[in-house]
């Protein structure tokens, strides 16, 4: 028998805290469908998804039915295209990206990730031609994700790619000029990028994966929020130690409903339950934001000095709830800050109370990196991946998964705002003091080593 | 008005809630609190209700009388014990939630489509929230869905039922609120 305080927390979470599953994705290898043929290699990889993914909207609708929780997303990631279309050329890969887009929409997913390639320690063919083909592939796909993995702590930093893909970043927001550049909404630049993420734009399947598996990623910013407003209420006198564990217990409860989630919707389909992604990801709905955590919490917004040892806190309870409440945690799982997804953090870059400087000190205690970021659509390729590599440095010598997901947004400068419409949100483009000065040492290349990993300090 | 507490005992199966509330309905009583539990395959029903200011006493268990003994349940209105039979199988946990501002025969709408899909309430409570005008009441009932029903069907009876009674209504597994809150 279930007590009244088990039923009505949960319908509370549900009802007015916007507890949701965020994303069921399903991995699917594509390295059995490698061909030299990129017109055979189209068709196993459409036969294959069609396969596996042909009843995933269904599943997710039905098992988000039974239990009462809102599947939002229907994702598909895949094994890195680099890699299984190695052979072909940058054309070539356009059309596979456009087969892919095709089968997504039919099958009514709302992205696919995986259009991407690891090069933390050097470029194959694929990789070449993949990344060329990036710019023109997102601006004629509107559901595909691409993702570069160009740094590790194993490997260090390719500046190479990093320098390429400053210029690939300025050449997919040309390319859709048109839409306010939202080619690099779907383009994320990785370090330590994780085999399993089931968000996007970084979902991709590893190489080290099952040939089909699903993956989870919840979310719960508003649950976390109204937990920390409710313990506070109760107690006016709680104390950091006391916050964190109320985060870390709320982190525990959506853990729980994304791993029930996850394994009803794998038993359905007949694949294997990977992981629970718990991640804080806001979306611009009120209510759903991380920034209003940072509130709740004292202070005045997101970005008032504080603010990176909040993050810190907020992502170490999430992760240490989530991993007792789950018996496999992969992916990022921590909290995200993208700045046009997220009201309250696009009000503070608005109102100048967030800067540059800010969010990339902020990025390295928590799971992502600088994303969603707009800035001015003059930004030199160059200045770009200083940034790029400024991020990568980060997540690699501290040993986790850091990622740039920067929009340079064609004719418009620092303070215009952009709109990237649904769950992308607005944005007021940041600027970038001091821009500009960073050619020289992006034109050096080569690879900063991996850092070492004793005399920490 | 005057308050009567009901006692039902007796073998546990789907509809007995259904009737009596239904009763207690078409008596004038107002229906203000209930508990209902199973223990070794007894069911025992507590009603708290309130009538229109008649003393009903005898008329009211005359009609419970008339509509549960053939069932082989005991009416009371203080306390007695009562006989046991096997129940029908369980079929699927379910919990349905329903939330919205008190009136007569709440209860009995939502039991009463429960008894028609055969689905078995295993627990039930209500609870106030909020005061004054805007007070409302969250009431669940844990249901044993029989296998084989159409749950589609179930589902959308169940909400247009609950639109009728101005409720809003949550069906979900009962798996749901174990993994939240258990370890």
């Amino acid at each position: 028998m279930l007590t009244e305080r088990e039923i009505i927390a949960t319908l509370e979470m549900l009802r007015s805290e916007n507890l949701d599953v965020r994303t069921v994705t399903l991995g699917v290898s594509l390295f059995d469908c490698a061909s030299d043929d990129a017109g055979r290699f189209i068709d196993r990889v459409r036969a294959k998804i069609t396969r596996l993914a042909g009843n995933l909207v269904d599943a997710c609708d039905e098992v988000g039915l039974v239990y009462g929780i809102p599947i939002v997303n229907k994702r598909i990631s895949v094994s890195p295209i680099a890699v299984a279309a190695g052979g072909l050329s940058a054309e070539q890969m356009c059309a596979v990206a456009e087969g892919l887009d095709e089968v997504a929409g039919r099958l009514r997913c709302d992205f696919l990730g995986g259009f991407s390639a690891l090069v933390e320690k050097g470029f194959s063919n694929g990789d070449r031609a993949l990344i060329e083909a990036i710019p023109e592939a997102l601006a004629r796909t509107g559901r595909i994700c691409s993702s570069v993995n160009v740094a590790s702590t194993a490997a260090g930093i390719n500046m190479d790619a990093v320098a390429l893909m400053g210029r690939t970043v300025r050449l997919a927001a040309a390319r859709t000029a048109d839409r306010d550049g939202i080619g690099c909404a779907k383009l994320v630049v990785f370090a330590n990028i994780p085999q399993d993420v089931p968000f996007m734009a970084g979902a991709y399947l590893g190489v080290g994966e099952p040939d089909a598996v699903i993956n989870v990623g919840v979310s719960g910013p508003g649950v976390v929020k109204k937990a920390i407003d409710r313990a506070r209420a109760a107690d006016p006198g709680l104390d950091l130690g006391g916050i964190s564990e109320t985060i870390k217990r709320t982190a525990f409860k959506v853990t729980r409903v994304g791993e029930l989630i996850g394994r009803r919707v794998a038993d359905r389909l007949g694949v294997p339950f990977g992981v629970v992604d718990l991640s804080l990801a806001p979306t611009p709905t009120p209510g759903d934001s991380v920034g209003e955590i940072f509130q709740s919490l004292g202070l005045e917004s997101i970005g008032s000095p504080g603010s990176t040892a909040v993050l810190a806190m907020l992502n170490d309870a999430v992760k240490k709830g989530g991993i007792f409440a789950s018996s496999h945690v992969g992916g990022l799982s921590g909290a995200f800050i993208p700045v046009s997804e997220d009201l309250s953090i696009a009000a503070a870059a608005r109102s100048g109370r967030l800067t540059i400087e800010k969010l990339e000190a902020m990025t390295s205690v928590c799971s992502v990196g600088l994303d969603m970021v707009a800035i001015p659509g003059d930004t030199p390729a160059e200045t770009i991946a200083a940034v790029i590599a400024d991020e990568m440095a980060i997540g690699v010598v501290n040993g986790k998964s850091t990622a740039a997901r920067l929009i340079p947004v064609p004719g418009k400068k620092a303070g215009d705002r952009v709109s990237f419409g649904g769950l992308l949100g607005d944005a007021t483009i940041i600027g970038l003091p001091g821009g500009g000065g960073s050619a020289g040492f992006i034109a050096l290349g080569g690879r900063i080593p991996a850092p070492v990993h004793s005399f920490k300090n | 008005m005057s308050t009567t507490v009901v006692f039902v005992l007796g073998p546990d199966r789907p509809g007995i809630i259904a009737t009596v509330a239904q009763t207690l309905y078409e008596q004038g009583c107002n229906l203000e609190d209930v508990s209902q539990t199973c223990l070794q395959r007894q069911f025992v029903g507590i009603f708290v209700v309130a009538s229109d200011g008649q003393d009903r006493g005898e008329g009211l268990l005359r009609a419970l009388r008339g509509r549960l003994d053939p069932s082989g349940l005991s009416v009371h209105l203080r306390s007695v014990p009562a006989a046991g039979v096997p129940p029908e199988s369980a079929g699927e946990p379910f919990v349905i939630t329903t939330v919205g501002p008190d009136r007569p025969g709440l209860v009995a709408g939502i039991s009463g489509l429960l008894a028609r899909y055969n689905a078995n309430i295993t627990n039930l409570k209500a609870v106030p929230r909020g005061a004054g005008a805007g007070q409302e009441y969250v009431t669940f009932y844990e249901v044993d869905v029989p296998a084989g029903t159409d749950r589609q069907a179930f589902r959308a009876a169940l909400r247009e039922r609950a639109r009728e009674l101005g409720l809003d209504v949550n069906l979900q597994h009962r798996e749901i609120f174990e993994q939240v809150h258990r370890i």
